[in-house]
């Protein structure tokens, strides 16, 4: 388990925002540790990009008294520099060269003009662009797009990376630069958020995660203790020989069957050694796994069956 | 403030590189210059044409040598725009078949025109028929300087027949001229005008108030096209999460501020280069040229803000167009009423576009350049109001563009911009 840092690179607390009549965001609270990386999770429409853009003074939220810490200081103003921000919606100027875009996002991202020329080629060269320096954004494959956008976001080498959906259309290639990318950027003691509806995606990066839904939170915490909250209820086994007889042992509730393979579900309270001293007088275990369960389970548990899983 | 100076630095540099900013700055140098040489030829310089052949039916049958007469004076005194005249015989009896041959003869292009002129025409009655193949605009000026020779023939004639001394009666009948002598700040040396002069100081003031038309209203628009632009790339996101809204916006404005001045400056010098090329000499006192840049700085402002909003809210030029338009028609008044405005810079009229903030910029161009010695209490007046309109106009189009910059979809109403407007 990892400990929990003393400093919260960023944190909300009670915060609101509205949009006419439907309630985007409801007295959302959040902290994020500094040197971690944070899973910013729920299902499309749950309010993660609209708390995302208020971390980013992109819109100002509802006047209720809530309160947003950003690097120990308010949202917006020079702080902006010092956060990388990845939005959901990528774009950047078709017409400029792949080198000028660079320069130019890393300038008004306030690093310093001596600093750019050597900051630029460094990127270009990390994300394979260098090629390409001088050809138009306009003639870059999708692909390629992709990782100028995440040399863009990184130019000013922020202490904050804030990512809005990272993963979504990137083809596997790019996806594990992300990935390498972000655990990267944690090994350098820089914290990252980002957002996703991918729950498994977060299961293996996450530090820290939390569940929203209809803006409101619905889970919070490391990935044990949400897992800890969570007691298995379900074993998969493999046995030889006939398994008719488990359905009538008190401890199962249900069996699904798929060949050898079988997956019980147990009766509330029941015990899962229990069940196996049940089962091996009768058959031979090749295996008995106590599962865990994962991310998705839990918050179609949760909230009933909203969450889109369409990576 | 440095990256307010770094985003005007991209915007200024990225449009001088576009096409419609390149065609737009070389194409109103090129109209300036013709309508420079135009104008000149206008003035009088008049050029020659090839001599017109003109047949003459004289039923009067005493008539053809002061005719005859009449056009040898013309020819001497104007030998570029000569006319052949020739004598149709027409025997009693004959005149409606003469006219239909002669008429062949226009149509079939072999005759410039004929003329038939009645037999009661020294009687002080009947009346004379001119024919031509082209369109009435063309020979206009060669109808009535015809119409003019054969009357002065006709009196000659009548004088004539009376034993009267046509020189006499023509003193008696002389026409004075009436000369214009202009007096004050914009009069020219020695006070009189030529007609040239008087028509360059009709279009001089026209000459500025579409200057300011075109570097406020079509510099203008490229703020709506690289906004749009930046929107349907989606990149503007990218942008908010380096600088805020104001700063964009401020920024986006002042690169495109110096666009139209760089225009505006390429312009003026091609006009004055043209104008001195033909002589012409553009009058425009130092006290009037500082009240334009005034009035082009906060113009510019009022519209680059407005049209920010309206970008702002919009996906596609084509969406922002019906949002433009009452903004278009408020600006077109002034060009349409234009003539109005030169007659009397100080009437009404003038007076109260002046005080319209949209329009105060080019109306007040046009009444200052058409009269230096407008009222400096009124000018400074015009410009309060303007100064004061403008800071409105930003504060309340900077909302619109900060709820509106990341809306995607369709195209919020009025009402629901009025909405933002009232939010804090």
């Amino acid at each position: 388990m990892i400990e929990q840092p003393p400093k919260a690179a960023l944190l909300l607390e009670n915060v609101s925002k509205s949009f006419g009549d439907l309630r985007a965001v409801d007295s959302l609270s959040l902290r994020v540790p500094a040197g971690s990386i944070y899973g910013f999770l729920g299902p499309n429409g749950a309010g993660k990009t609209t708390t995302i853009r208020m971390i980013m003074d992109i819109i100002r939220p509802d006047p209720t008294g809530g309160r947003i810490e950003v690097l120990g200081g308010a949202a917006g103003g020079e702080v902006k520099g010092r956060i990388g921000y990845m939005p959901e919606e990528r774009g950047l100027y078709r017409k400029m060269t792949v080198r000028r875009t660079l320069r130019y996002f890393g300038s008004i991202k306030g690093v310093a003009a001596r600093a750019l020329a050597g900051r630029a080629d460094e990127w270009l060269g990390r994300v394979g662009l260098a090629d390409w320096a001088d050809r138009k954004v306009e003639e870059l494959s999708r692909g390629m797009h992709q990782k100028l956008q995440f040399a863009v976001t990184c130019i000013s080498e922020p202490e904050m990376l804030i990512l809005d959906e990272p993963f979504s259309g990137l083809d596997p290639v790019n996806l594990d630069l992300l990935k390498a990318e972000i655990l990267r950027m944690r090994q350098a003691g820089r914290t990252v958020l980002f957002s996703t509806h991918v729950m498994h995606e977060a299961e293996s990066l996450c530090d820290f995660i939390l569940l929203i839904n209809r803006g409101r939170t619905v889970l919070d915490g490391t990935l044990e203790q949400i897992r800890s909250h969570w007691p298995s209820n379900t074993v998969a086994a493999e046995l030889d020989g006939p398994t008719d007889f488990l359905e009538s042992l008190p401890a199962v509730e249900a069996v699904r069957r798929d060949g050898r393979c079988v997956e019980i579900e147990l009766a509330e309270a029941a015990d899962e050694q229990e069940l196996l001293r049940a089962v091996l007088p009768r058959v031979r275990v090749r295996s008995f796994e106590v599962k865990v369960p994962s991310l998705h389970e839990i918050f179609v548990r949760l909230v009933g069956g909203e969450v889109e899983e369409d990576s | 403030m440095k990256k307010i100076l770094k985003i005007a630095q991209r915007e200024y540099a990225e449009t001088v590189r576009t096409k419609t900013f390149f065609i737009g700055v070389l194409f109103m140098p090129a109209l300036i210059v013709l309508a420079i040489l135009l104008l000149s030829k206008a003035g009088g310089k008049s050029s020659g044409r090839p001599a017109r052949t003109i047949a003459v039916s004289d039923r009067t049958g005493r008539l053809w040598a002061d005719v005859e007469a009449a056009f040898r004076r013309h020819n001497d005194a104007f030998p570029k725009r000569r006319f052949d005249p020739a004598r149709v015989d027409t025997p009693a009896g004959e005149a409606d078949a003469v006219d239909t041959a002669q008429e062949a003869r226009v149509g079939d292009g072999k005759l410039d025109f004929y003329v038939a002129i009645d037999a009661a025409a020294l009687d002080g009655a009947g009346a004379m028929r001119i024919y031509s193949r082209r369109t009435i605009s063309v020979d206009m000026e060669e109808i009535s300087t015809v119409g003019r020779l054969l009357n002065g023939a006709i009196f000659n004639r009548r004088c004539a027949e009376k034993q009267l001394d046509p020189n006499l009666l023509a003193g008696l009948r002389r026409h004075v001229p009436l000369r214009r002598v202009q007096v004050g700040a914009a009069a020219p040396p020695g006070g009189v005008q030529s007609k040239q002069e008087q028509i360059i100081g009709m279009m001089t003031p026209f000459f500025f108030m579409f200057l300011m038309f075109m570097g406020i209203f079509g510099m203008g628009q490229h703020m709506l096209t690289s906004l749009i632009e930046e929107k349907s790339s989606r990149v503007i996101e990218v942008i908010l999460s380096a600088v805020s809204p104001f700063e964009l916006l401020a920024g986006k404005i002042l690169g495109l501020a110096a666009i139209g001045l760089t225009a505006i400056g390429l312009w003026l010098a091609s006009a004055y280069g043209a104008a001195r090329l033909r002589g012409i000499e553009i009058v425009l006192p130092t006290g009037v040229a500082a009240y334009l840049v005034i009035y082009y700085v906060l113009g510019f402002l009022m519209l680059s803000a407005l049209l920010a909003g309206i970008g702002s809210v919009c996906n596609t030029i084509k969406e922002s167009q019906n949002l433009m338009m009452p903004l278009t028609l408020l600006f077109i008044v002034p060009m349409v009423v234009w003539f109005q405005l030169v007659k009397t810079p100080d009437g009404t009229l003038a007076r109260v576009l002046s005080f319209i903030p949209p329009m105060t910029p080019l109306v007040m161009a046009l009444r200052l350049s058409a009269n230096p010695e407008t009222s400096p209490l009124e000018t400074w007046a015009t410009i309060a109001v303007l100064a004061a309109f403008v800071p409105c106009v930003i504060w309340a189009m900077a909302k619109i563009f900060r709820t509106g910059i990341l809306l995607y979809g369709k195209r919020p109403g009025l009402r629901e911009m009025l909405r933002w407007l009232r939010q804090s």
